[in-house]
Formats: structure tokens, C-alpha cells, sequence
């Protein structure tokens, strides 16, 4: 091997294990029993062990982790599917029409750069009112206002980017505007509407403080159940037990990403028009 | 198979005018092509045909069926684009049966279209591909089997070969030409390339900044031209065209004064001393007539069976093109004494209206 390619490989294995050092550090300790934990702080394990995973997968009276999943998998559902099912006719409607160009696209758009937090006492309120606390409905509501601004922002540019003659050319061909959406506009966007999802449903999955305010116990999300787990025995943070948790926690999001990511194909229109 | 008509047809985009009060008549089964330079309009007439875009006054007849204000898709008209506006997520067969199943016509109706487009367009072994996959010429006619299978009112064609290069546009051009002579369904063609028109055409609408400047038969129009616009966007090469001075009977050039030439037959006299634009297609400019100018070649181009010779008068910059049978012997620098019959001169008057 050329030493300026054996250079290359040493500063990108430096780097990967950097920027991933929380992953594997997370990643070891869920391996390591208690005791290790507090003796040995490096990322070698002496004595691999499932009993955090068997902790964490053990559902008892307080802790249930397969609810939480079920609660983040419905929850952050309803938050990311949502947002393109509104956003989708919108964005046609901003790009074809000029429908809200000047004031509604920016403003949503704009509610992304605020905190989220201004809206909790307001949200609890109505959700108060409208019996949606502690319910996964309510909390994929919530998620799904929180991934619109992106939906819209992805949806739009996908839009755009479909040439206007073939939107036309289905008009001569008798398509009237639900035949044109839903079998010309939506296919052509699906790259668009794949990457609003997986990011969308990612958002919703990691969201904490909704999930924390407008759940008690039945709705409780991943994100919330897990930090249950870090004192499962009433004394100190138990380190392994907690690894353990965010382990679980994180597989579903990254299944998803590792699943869906082959889907993102390229542009869709090419060979639509001339070239 | 239907007529057109268009009746004080008015497009504005904000304060400007785009076409202005165009009235036409296009007969069932009628090969219409509007030609024009950029911006005049053309495609918006089409367009506003189409249904894609909205007249802002007047009206228009398709088969004595007011459309003015039906959407397009209701129109029952086919639009071929000039960028081919294929379905890219579909196949070939699927991008063709599309208006068909819109109209959810019976499948095997649907099929039995699809595998008569491909035949007449010879798309068969093309069928399942998807339209990245195919050449520019290949989507154009999948853009045109697109058109076909509806069995439309009319045809609608938005300058269609302007991105396929020479050899398949001339290919093409004859293709169309051979499909609506077997179809006999009527054409309304956009272009901006005369040749296109000229071949293609049964009537030609020549357009300039949203109005119509004439009408009429490619042979017509080439032949009996009402103004100096229609005479110099029509033929090729264009219409050689110099100023002149009307005096006892004679045309002298203002730029070469010292040439002059008898003034053609006219149903009404020319003024003495009038001034008027000549105008001379290299065509009629040869080595026989009883007229000539005589001119000092620049340059010569053989194109095999005939010479294009550009040449000026002694002491002007006014080029002139000729178009030569037998110039094999001629060279730049000679001097050039280029005959013609009076007769085929055509008088303009100072605003460009033709003189009769």
C-alpha cells in the first residue's frame, strides 16, 4: 500500500472513531456488567454481558420498554406521515398556484427557527380541552406540527423541480387535478417524499420535550422510558442498564434509515424532457 | 377530425399583448402551420388553442363547439411539446395508454391502441423502456403515439423537431407529414423554421408580434406575398430586397444609382419619383432575362446541383444572394451580371405594403 493511501485510511479511521467515540462508548458500556462499569472505564470488555439488555427487556409494573416503542413507533408514525399528507397539495398549490408564496410558505417555514417550547402551555391547554393528553394521537399531532416546516420546505423544491410541460402534457391528456397529483405529481416526488419521511419520522422519534409534557403513562414515548431506566434501582444511575436502553432506542430510527435510504434514488425526471 | 375557427382572439400578460385580435379559419383535415420569428406569438396562439392558457378575449370554435372557457382537458385536443413532456416514471406503453385510461377506456381497447401507435410509429421493441432510456428521436415519437392513441379533435404541435438535429428533423418532418396524410386528422403546427413550414403546410399563418400578417398556401405565400415581412420570412434563401427611386418607368437603387431596372407591371402607376423597396428572390436571378444588375461576387457556395452566390453592386454594401443552376465556373472577385424578368420584382411602398 502507497503510504500516502495508508496516511489517507489512518486520518478517516481517526475521524470515524472521533465522531462516533459516544456511539461506541454507549455501544461497549451496554456490554459491560456494573461492576465493570466502575472499574473499567475503557472501551475493552472484560466479560461481555446481556444482562443489561435483559434488564431493559424485562417489563415489570413501572418499566415496559415495548410500550414506549409502540407509543415512539405510532407517535412518530402519525409525525412524519402527516405532515406530508398536508404538505404534499400544499406544495402544489404554493408552486402551480402562488397559493400563500408571500406569506404562509415563509411563515411555516419560519416556524422551524423557533423554540419549540414557546408553545407548550398553549398546547397543553388545548390538548387539555380537547382530551389529547397522554394519548399517542395527540403526541403524533404535536410531532407532526413540528415536521411540517420541513415537509413543506422538501415538498416545495420537489415541486418545482418537475418541468411544468409534463403537468400540461397530462392536462391534454384529460387528467384533471386529482389524476395529475396522484399519478403524475406524487410518483415524481417520491425521492422528496422518502428523505421528508425518514428525517420527519427521525425528528418525532428523538422528541423529548412534547413527549415528556403531554404524557403521563399510557402515551409515554421511547425518548421519555428511557431515562425511567437510569436509576431502575432507586440508587444511583445504573451506566450499563442506561447504555442498554438507548441501544434499543436507537435501532428502530436506524433500521428504518439503512431500509428506506436505498429508496432515494436520484432525480425522477430524467428523460421527461428534452435531452 | 375537426375545424377551427378563432374569432378576435386576444392574449395580454399584464399590459402587454401577446397575440392581438387573431381571427382564422382552419378546415377538417387541414395541415396548419404558424410560423414566425421568436416572440410573435405563435406559441400562445397554440397554447390558447390547447386550453393552457385563457383567451382574454374572443373565442374559440373547435368543431362549432365554443371552447373558450373549457379546460383543457376537457378539450378533447393532443399537444405534442417541444421538450417531448414524457411521463419519466413510466414506460413507453404506460406514458401512450395514459389519456386512454383517464378516459377509462376497456383495457383491451387500450392495449389494441397502444400496439397500433407502436406499428405506425415503430416503437414495439421500445414498449417497456422508460423514456431516459430512449434517443431524442425515439421520445419524440413516443411524445407523438402519445398524441395518436386519443383519436383527438385536433392535433397540436409546439415546434416538435427543434431538438432533434438535422438529419432527424428532415426524418421526422417526413414522418409527420406521411401520419396526417394516413390519419387525415387536422394539425395546428407551430415553427419558426420556414423550410418546416413550407413542406409540411396546406396553410400557413405568418405571424408577427401577435398578429396575423397573412394567410395562405405555402406557394401562395412564397408566390403573391401581401407585404415586405411576409415576402422576407418565406423562401429560402430570403428575398433580396434594395431601396429604389421610381422615374419614367424605371427603377434606379439609391445605393447604386447608377443601376437601373424597368419597373414592373402594376394595376396602379407608380408615382413619378416615388420611393419604394424592390424585392428580388435569388431564385428568379440567373444567367437568362431581360433585366440585371450587374455585381462583383464575394463569395460562392456550391452546394452540388446549384450555386448560392453572394454578391454586392460596384461602390455598395448591399449584398445580394443568388441562387444559380449552373455556377460551377463562378469565383469571388468576378464580376457577376445577374438577369432576371422584370416581371418577378416585387414593389413595396415606404410602410412595406406590397404593390400590385
Amino acid at each position: 500500500m502507497k503510504p500516502r493511501l495508508t496516511l489517507r485510511w489512518i486520518v478517516f479511521a481517526v475521524a470515524v472513531f472521533v465522531m462516533n467515540f459516544p456511539v461506541i462508548s454507549t455501544l461497549v458500556t451496554a456490554f459491560k456488567s456494573p461492576g465493570e462499569v466502575s472499574r473499567n472505564p475503557s472501551l475493552w470488555i472484560e466479560t461481555p454481558t446481556f444482562e443489561n439488555f435483559a434488564t431493559v427487556l424485562t417489563t415489570s409494573d413501572r418499566l415496559n420498554i415495548y410500550n414506549y416503542l409502540w407509543n415512539s413507533t405510532v407517535a412518530a408514525g402519525i409525525g412524519a406521515v402527516l405532515p406530508i399528507v398536508v404538505a404534499f397539495p400544499l406544495a402544489w398549490a404554493i408552486v402551480r398556484r402562488g397559493v400563500g408564496r408571500a406569506i404562509l410558505f415563509p411563515l411555516v417555514v419560519n416556524l422551524r427557527a423557533l423554540p419549540l417550547i414557546i408553545f407548550a402551555i398553549p398546547i397543553y391547554m388545548m390538548f387539555s380541552v380537547a382530551g389529547l393528553l397522554d394519548t399517542r394521537l395527540g403526541l403524533g399531532l404535536i410531532l407532526a406540527v413540528v415536521n411540517l416546516p420541513l415537509a413543506l420546505m422538501l415538498l416545495v423544491n420537489a415541486v418545482a423541480e418537475i418541468p411544468h410541460e409534463i403537468e400540461e402534457a397530462a392536462h391534454m391528456d384529460g387528467a384533471r387535478l386529482p389524476r395529475l397529483l396522484f399519478r403524475i405529481v406524487l410518483p415524481l416526488c417520491r425521492p422528496a417524499l422518502i428523505t421528508t419521511f425518514i428525517f420527519g419520522f427521525i425528528t418525532a422519534w428523538n422528541e423529548f420535550l412534547f413527549g415528556l409534557m403531554l404524557t403521563t403513562s399510557k402515551a409515554v414515548p421511547m425518548t421519555v422510558g428511557a431515562s425511567f431506566f437510569f436509576a431502575t434501582s432507586g440508587g444511583g444511575v445504573q451506566w450499563g442498564v442506561a447504555a442498554a436502553v438507548m441501544v434499543v432506542a436507537a435501532l428502530p430510527p436506524l433500521a428504518l434509515g439503512l431500509v428506506m435510504y436505498r429508496r432515494i434514488t436520484g432525480s425522477l425526471v430524467a428523460g421527461a424532457v428534452k435531452g | 377530425m375537426a375545424s377551427l375557427h378563432l374569432e378576435h382572439l386576444t392574449k395580454t400578460f399584464g399590459n402587454q399583448t401577446v397575440t392581438r385580435n387573431v381571427s382564422l379559419s382552419v378546415e377538417d383535415g387541414a395541415f396548419c402551420v404558424f410560423v414566425g420569428p421568436s416572440g410573435c406569438g405563435k406559441s400562445t396562439l397554440l397554447r390558447l388553442i390547447a386550453g393552457l392558457e385563457e383567451a382574454s378575449s374572443g373565442r374559440i370554435m373547435v368543431a362549432d363547439r365554443d371552447v373558450t372557457k373549457v379546460p383543457a382537458y376537457d378539450r378533447d385536443l393532443a399537444m405534442v411539446f417541444q421538450s417531448y413532456a414524457l411521463y419519466p416514471h413510466m414506460t413507453v406503453r404506460d406514458n401512450i395508454a395514459f389519456s386512454l385510461r383517464t378516459a377509462k377506456r376497456p383495457e383491451d381497447e387500450v392495449a389494441a391502441k397502444i400496439a397500433e401507435a407502436a406499428r405506425i410509429l415503430k416503437l414495439e421493441d421500445l414498449l417497456d423502456r422508460k423514456p431516459a432510456q430512449l434517443s431524442g428521436g425515439q421520445r419524440q415519437r413516443v411524445a407523438i403515439g402519445r398524441a395518436i392513441v386519443k383519436q383527438p379533435k385536433l392535433f397540436l404541435f409546439d415546434e416538435p423537431l427543434s431538438n432533434l438535429d438535422a438529419e432527424l428533423r428532415v426524418h421526422m418532418r417526413v414522418e409527420i407529414a406521411r401520419l396526417h396524410r394516413d390519419l387525415g386528422t387536422t394539425v395546428i403546427y407551430v415553427t419558426h423554421d420556414q423550410v418546416e413550414a413550407m413542406t409540411l403546410a396546406t396553410k400557413i399563418v405568418v405571424l408577427r408580434a401577435g398578429e396575423v400578417e397573412q394567410v395562405g398556401s405555402p406557394l401562395q405565400l412564397f408566390d403573391d406575398p401581401d407585404n415586405i415581412f411576409v415576402a422576407g420570412f418565406i423562401g429560402s434563401p430570403q428575398m433580396n430586397f434594395f431601396k429604389a427611386k421610381h422615374q419614367g418607368g424605371r427603377l434606379f437603387a439609391t445605393d447604386f444609382p447608377d443601376q437601373s431596372c424597368q419597373a414592373p407591371a402594376l394595376s396602379a402607376a407608380l408615382a413619378e419619383g416615388q420611393d419604394v423597396t424592390v424585392g428580388l428572390r435569388p431564385q428568379f436571378m440567373g444567367l437568362e432575362g431581360n433585366a440585371s444588375l450587374e455585381l462583383m461576387i464575394e463569395v460562392v457556395e456550391h452546394l452540388g446541383s446549384e450555386t448560392l452566390v453572394h454578391a454586392r453592386p460596384p461602390g455598395s454594401a448591399q449584398m445580394m444572394t443568388a441562387l444559380v443552376a449552373d455556377g460551377r465556373n463562378l469565383a469571388p472577385g468576378q464580376a457577376f451580371v445577374a438577369r432576371f424578368d422584370p416581371d418577378r420584382l416585387m414593389v413595396f411602398d415606404a410602410t412595406g405594403k406590397r404593390l400590385r
